[in-house]
């Protein structure tokens, strides 16, 4: 029995180093390959050894997938390729391909740097590493080898995010890397085709929430760097250089110019012009306002946010500084943090520690730093709250979700929520568990051109967003299965057609005479006669449509929609419309249809 | 532990043991079970557990219905584990019935939490760390452990399984190792039951028609070999030997991979006498009984071993070569001896294999070629190796995929239909190609895999990757082709070759692909630095192109050829090769040019790579006394350190104080050898006093850049700033002629102003600096205990157990707030 294999080794019922390996229809491959960067010991990346037991990664793995740049989905790549030795392609989208490195280099200098780490992977080893990376357009179907396919949706969530289709013949997977069902200022919201596949592998780190207006938490925000800058505070915004930054720069920029604001706005490290080319370059990965206003301003040019330097810190007034990292535990926005802290008037949304309300922190050589100034947490990220991730579900029309990339407990809500409202399987495995869906084979049906002659001289062209039924004869010769009239089934065949003719007597009562009654039998069989006739045939399972016949009575006649079914085969992953749907129609794909 | 800690411990554990109390993310824990693990290491657990009694407390809470998390009761299990390592502790925990309820069928075993995946890998975890002592092993049969662990093995995770396997191999080591009084007797009658439980049921397994069970069995025996040495592991293969033999008469061979894991680690085991016990009969047969894409790895494995029958070794790498065998046999233009494999008739079954189904084919093929790239380099290799028809293959295949082959067979095309363009065979050919040139071959084989080379470099289908390997290749088979041995030059064959090579290189240096243009810098800077100073090679690369469009490179828009145009530029301009014959009117003009084109990448470049690649470079030209520096290294020294010092990118500053160092070093002499017994040189330290030899590094600013680095909020480069200073501090001591004065109003200026750099405040310059100042300077400061500091990683404050306490406390009751955000 064919079956696709689901193993998450990172990102199962937890957040953080995605990486799950799928194997679907002899294929294997591995999707994303992040790290964990609350270790700084080999438990931040995935234990790669449980991959294969016997042979080389890269005779093992068809191909590696990275959905987007984020270091929980792409950190551990250069280990991957260049420690742990897999060669074989990896794809990732055009924008991802060129910021991933920038943060990968990154967070391999804070590591050697802030931690002091040997055996970490090298510059050279980021750069081999991404040398062996195939870059893939939207929606360009990419062919890995003679029958793996790929293809990459637009996801939302950060510059260059997307899913990725997965597809071995008839089989497919759709797994969401992170996405965003809602656009934000500077991103469009995830889309995908409605594209049916086996299974759908999603994301669920809001599967319990269902996330208020975007435009509250903007407003609070702006209200609050806002009060700060009033009062002649500074406000310190510790960010990650490339993603929810360029959202909060938009923000601010339209807000200064409409308020006419004039405290002085900085985006440290020289970032600013790195994210603005990338924004530029990939443009098209924008929202639809940034584009279309492009021509006329380019929205990363930025009036009011200027370059920072480091003796900038120091100037009297206000300002508010973007400063990275995010996390505010080493570099520029560390080094700023120590500097304004101290004064009950600045503002700074920071790291843990802070976050979780110490006021008193001990910094290196055991000074000990005393927080006076307000710490505030608004949270800007990019992900699906639960209405989204149902909404791409209904979108999507899977037969099976798997949750990834979440907490157990909220998963298990929606779990249900998904059983329940939308009547599909749903797994959540833990790390290291392996989900197993069985699939129907794939069964290839020629149709001769003579009934695909007939079903067009009815004056409907073919189309392939109205499946249509199709009646025919299935004949399987030399273990190849094709779709034919009747009439030419019986010759090839060199069967004689044989007609059966049901009858059944009837008692009438009646007491009018017998003209009478034969002249009302005779009107009534005329208005009614299809219906009663088959009523009559005893088949009145044949009236309750399509699906539900088909579905009731696998052994029924064969319908099919011919515009597909000339590409595809006689199954026809098609829910909703198609006729063979349900048990995914094992062997036989349909029964001699005898003239009745 | 320390008080600190332990006064914040209770608090935690009463956290950990509350449900409503979620955990701010699953690292908190694990750290905190390596503090812990930390500790018992160090002293008694015992004393632990009686000096915190909320450590119980929380380990008896756990056990109370409720709905704690799965998380925190599988760290409990796991630290009860930690704790009963050691057997006085373990007492204790027995005589509050603590063990049994957390690990007996009383215990999460049988309730709802079981369910959770995490929980029964702490569970093992727990009584991995546990079963350290011969009471473990009493309680592990009482309390009926040894099943569950059985049937864990097939669990549904593959982290619980594959533990639950290692605990097995665990237990069974540790209940041979036998009580105080001595191991066990040899006779397996007389092991201990634990023991005999366990091969009892690992030959039940290995009866068993089950594909799982059996490779259960398999992994636990070859774990239980690759770990255990002692003399009992042979009395257990004796035993164990038929059953594994008798899976080789099965059809198709259950759990191949497993099976061939366990017979190489059994070959392997030191403890094993492989003659007496029929291994290598069993190794023989299994050979033959596996298929081609199953007994490669054995085969492999076979031939690295150290001490194995010839006979056996020769059907290994016969099995090895018969694919390639094959293939040589199908594309032979004629009838005749291909030179592999040629007593046997090719293998149908490996014929069978390669042809009907692409996937297989090139499953195969990879595979076959990175076993043989594999064991090329090893000593024990076969003898001799048939290096021409492996060359010959290795064209053979690339001219497959590149679709030059030409075969005449009807295998032949199947093969050449199979392989076109396929880029993993390419890129697994393309390695093994590289490997086969540490050995030299035919004249015209060699030839043809210049040619093949070539065909690769030039072709407009070869993938980036491809290409990468390509280039590699070729720079080995170039490192290999002189034919005078230990001359490094060119022969003339070679440079034949340059010549056809130099425009390839050339139009590859014009890709659009930015990984081709970048393995072709690296290609070209091998080169550069191998044959840079070898007349043929100089001239031919002057006569291309090719340095000209190195140096266009320098502004390519990706920054990592950036870096390598700026690597490749520099080694082409310290051999003179970035110019043409300098006019007798502008002597060495191109030479200043790219000294100032490579300042203006420092100074301007938005990325760190060429700024990086030009430090090096300009490190590397100052230590080889580069003509463009030479003329005014002062000026040069002095011009690069006030760029770096102003970088962003903390390693473009650290190299700025590598530069510091060789300048340093060149000016008052190398640092002396600390080795006793090393032969010293005479010191090239000038006769003039100290401060007169100071004198030039005032002039360049180095002790203003290197004292702003000491104080930098990067780690490295304030480390590597202290080492230099420390080093200066030594030639100051080992100078006697020095009693300059301590104090002096510069030198408390001086000072008061590294007090505000250190503060963070690094506005004001230090100014022109004279060597006394700086020498009393020096000595005022504590660098050894600067030195100190900066050894400890910048977190180690984060990391320290005290941190970890306050930021689990510190999330309780806020988590709901701010929930995870992941970016």
């Amino acid at each position: 029995m064919p079956e696709i294999r689901v193993t998450p080794l990172g990102a199962g019922q937890d957040v953080g180093r995605s990486c799950i390996l799928v194997s679907i229809a002899g294929k294997n491959v591995m999707l994303d390959c992040g790290m964990h960067m609350g270790f700084n010991d080999d438990r931040r990346f995935p234990d790669f050894s449980y991959i294969t037991r016997s042979g080389r990664l890269t005779d093992f793995l068809d191909c590696v997938i990275i959905s987007h740049f984020h270091l929980d989905h792409c950190g551990a790549l250069p280990y991957f390729s260049e420690m742990v030795g897999y060669d074989g392609p990896i794809y990732m989208t055009h924008p991802t391909q060129a910021i991933c490195p920038i943060l990968l280099e990154d967070y391999r200098k804070i590591a050697v740097d802030k931690k002091g780490e040997a055996n970490f992977f090298t510059s050279q080893m980021i750069k081999d590493c991404m040398k062996k990376v195939v870059a893939v357009h939207l929606h360009q179907t990419v062919q890995v080898d003679d029958e793996l396919e790929i293809k990459a949706y637009y996801a939302g969530h950060v510059l260059g995010a997307a899913m990725f289709q997965i597809k071995v013949g008839s089989e497919s997977v759709v797994y969401t890397g992170d996405y965003n069902m809602t656009p934000d200022r500077h991103l469009g919201a995830a889309w995908i085709d409605r594209c049916r596949p086996n299974l759908l592998i999603t994301e669920s780190t809001y599967a319990t929430t269902i996330r208020d207006s975007k435009r509250c938490r903007e407003r609070d925000f702006l209200k609050k760097v806002h009060e700060a800058v009033e009062r002649g505070g500074k406000v310190l915004i510790p960010v990650f250089a490339l993603g929810r930054a360029q959202e909060l720069c938009i923000l601010l920029e339209t807000f200064w110019e409409r308020m006419n604001l004039k405290a002085p706005i900085y985006f440290s490290t020289g970032l600013t012009e790195k994210a603005n080319h990338y924004y530029k370059l990939f443009i098209t990965w924008t929202n639809q306002k940034i584009r279309k206003t492009f021509v006329q301003r380019n929205m990363f040019e930025f009036k009011h946010i200027k370059a920072f330097d480091r003796a900038f810190a120091d100037n009297p007034g206000p300002m508010v500084v973007f400063a990275t990292p995010g996390m505010l535990h080493a570099g520029q926005s560390l080094q700023i943090f120590r500097k304004w802290a101290g004064n009950e008037k600045n503002m700074g949304t920071v790291g843990h520690k802070i976050l979780s309300g110490q006021r008193k922190l001990e910094m290196e050589g055991r000074q000990v730093l005393e927080v006076k100034m307000q710490v505030e947490y608004m949270s800007f990220s990019a992900h699906a709250d639960a209405k989204g991730i149902m909404q791409l579900v209904g979108q999507v029309e899977p037969e099976g979700v798997l949750l990834v990339h979440g907490e157990a407990k909220k998963m298990e809500f929606l779990k249900q929520k998904i059983e329940q409202e939308l009547r599909v399987s749903c797994y959540m495995p833990a790390n290291g568990e392996t989900v197993t869906l069985p699939t129907s084979p794939s069964i290839p049906v020629g149709i001769s051109l003579g009934l695909l002659k007939r079903e067009m001289a009815q004056g409907l062209l073919p189309d392939a967003k109205k499946p249509r039924l199709l009646h025919g004869t299935l004949i399987m010769k030399d273990s190849n299965f094709r779709l034919v009239s009747s009439e030419q089934a019986l010759k090839e065949l060199g069967l004689a057609e044989h007609q059966l003719r049901f009858t059944c007597r009837v008692h009438l009562h009646d007491p009018r005479k017998e003209q009478e009654t034969a002249l009302r039998v005779y009107s009534h069989l005329k208005r009614w006669a299809p219906r009663s006739f088959w009523l009559g045939l005893g088949r009145s399972g044949a009236r309750g449509g399509s699906h539900c016949a088909s579905r009731q009575r696998p052994q029924g006649p064969l319908r099919a929609a011919p515009s597909r079914w000339v590409r595809d085969c006689g199954v026809h992953p098609h829910p909703g419309c198609c006729p063979l749907r349900g048990p995914r129609h094992q062997g036989a794909a349909g029964v001699l249809d005898l003239p009745g | 532990m320390d008080p600190e800690c332990s006064q914040l411990l209770p608090a935690l554990c009463a956290v950990l043991a509350d449900p409503r109390q979620p955990m701010a993310d699953d690292t908190c824990l694990e750290k905190l079970l390596d503090w812990f693990k930390t500790i018992t290491e160090a002293g008694s657990s015992l004393l632990l557990l009686q000096e915190n009694p909320c450590l119980v407390e929380l380990l008896c809470h756990v056990l109370k219905p409720q709905d704690l998390s799965s998380r925190v009761l599988s760290f409990s299990l796991r630290l009860t584990g930690v704790f009963a390592a050691q057997e006085d502790c373990f007492q204790y925990l027995q005589q509050g019935e603590l063990l049994p309820r957390l690990f007996g069928e009383a215990g999460p075993l049988g309730g709802a939490a079981w369910t959770a995946p995490t929980v029964r890998s702490g569970w093992i975890q727990g009584l991995r760390s546990l079963a350290q002592h011969p009471s473990a092993l009493h309680f592990l049969a009482d309390c009926g452990a040894v099943d569950t662990i059985f049937s864990l093995q097939g669990d549904s995770s593959l982290f619980v399984a594959s533990a639950a396997g290692q605990l097995l191999v665990h237990i069974l080591s540790l209940s041979m190792r036998g009580p105080a009084e001595g191991p066990p007797g040899l006779q397996a009658d007389d092991w201990p039951a634990c023991a005999q439980k366990i091969v009892g049921h690992i030959e039940e397994s290995l009866r068993s028609t089950a594909a799982p069970q059996i490779t259960q069995a398999l992994n636990v025996l070859t774990t239980t070999f690759g770990h255990c040495h002692d003399p009992w592991t042979q009395v257990l293969w004796v035993q164990l030997h038929p059953l594994v033999a008798a899976l080789l008469e099965k059809d198709p061979v259950p759990a191949a991979h497993s099976l061939v894991d366990l017979l190489l680690s059994v070959a392997r085991s030191p403890g094993l006498s492989s003659s007496s016990c029929g291994l290598w009969e069993t190794l023989a047969q299994t050979l033959s009984h596996l298929s081609p894409t199953q007994a490669g790895l054995l085969a492999l494995g076979i031939l690295k071993l150290q001490d194995c029958p010839q006979a056996l070794r020769a059907q290994a790498f016969a099995v090895l070569l018969q694919p390639l065998a094959c293939v040589l046999k199908a594309t032979a233009q004629g009838p005749g001896p291909s030179g592999l494999l040629d007593s046997t008739s090719a293998d149908s079954v490996t014929a069978d294999i390669l042809l009907p189904s692409k996937a297989a084919c090139v499953g195969l093929l990879c595979r076959t070629l990175a076993h043989l790239e594999l064991l090329l380099p090893l000593p024990q290799r076969p003898c001799p190796w048939p290096q021409a028809p492996l060359l010959g293959a290795a064209v053979t295949l690339l001219q497959l995929c590149g679709g030059s082959g030409s075969p005449a067979s009807d295998e032949g095309r199947q093969l050449c239909t199979l392989l076109l363009g396929c880029v993993r065979v390419q890129r697994a050919a393309l390695d093994f190609l590289g490997t086969l040139s540490q050995e030299t071959g035919p004249p015209e084989l060699v030839t043809q895999v210049f040619a093949v080379l070539l065909e690769y470099l030039r072709s407009p289908d070869s993938s980036p990757t491809v290409l990468k390997k390509a280039f590699q290749a070729t720079f080995r088979w170039l490192l290999s082709s002189p034919r005078t041995p230990g001359c490094s030059d060119l022969d003339s064959h070679a440079l034949l070759f340059l010549r056809e090579l130099l425009p390839v290189l050339q139009k590859r240096l014009c890709s659009p692909c930015w990984e081709v243009r970048d393995s072709g810098l690296e290609f070209l800077t091998q080169m550069t630095r191998r044959w840079g100073g070898q007349a043929g090679f100089r001239h031919a690369l002057l006569a291309s192109e090719v340095p000209r469009l190195t140096e266009q490179l320098l502004r390519d828009p990706e920054s990592y050829v950036r870096a390598s145009a700026v690597t490749a530029m520099g080694q082409l301009s310290s051999q003179g090769l970035c110019v043409p014959p300098a006019s007798p009117e502008h002597p060495g003009g191109q030479q200043k040019s790219l000294l100032g084109e490579l300042l203006h990448i420092l100074s301007t470049d938005s990325e760190g790579f060429p700024r990086r690649a030009v430090m090096q470079v300009f490190t590397q030209w100052l230590r080889d006394s580069h003509a463009d520096v030479v003329g005014d290294t002062e000026q040069f020294v002095a011009g690069v350190l006030q760029v770096a010092g102003q970088d962003l990118d903390w390693e473009v500053r650290a190299q700025g104080l590598e530069l510091a160092l060789v300048f340093l070093e060149q000016t008052l002499g190398p640092p002396r050898s600390h080795c006793p017994y090393a032969v010293t040189p005479p010191v090239a330290a000038p006769a003039s006093p100290l401060t007169q030899a100071l004198q030039p590094l005032c002039r360049v600013r180095l002790f203003e850049f290197a004292f702003r680095a000491l104080f930098d909020c990067d780690r490295p480069v304030a480390q590597k700033s202290c080492d230099l200073l420390l080093l200066l501090r030594a030639k100051m001591a080992s100078s006697s002629s020095l009693q300059e004065p301590r104090s002096s109003p510069d030198v408390a200026s001086v000072e008061a102003a590294l007090q505000r750099w250190r503060a963070g405040d690094q506005a004001q310059p230090l100014g022109d600096l004279e060597p006394e100042v700086v020498l009393a300077v020096l000595r005022s400061m504590d660098l050894e205990g600067l030195r100190g500091a900066l050894a400890e990683s910048s977190d180690h404050v984060e990391k320290s157990p005290q941190s970890l306490l306050q930021d689990m406390l510190a999330t309780v009751g806020i988590l709901g707030e701010n929930e995870a955000d992941c970016y």
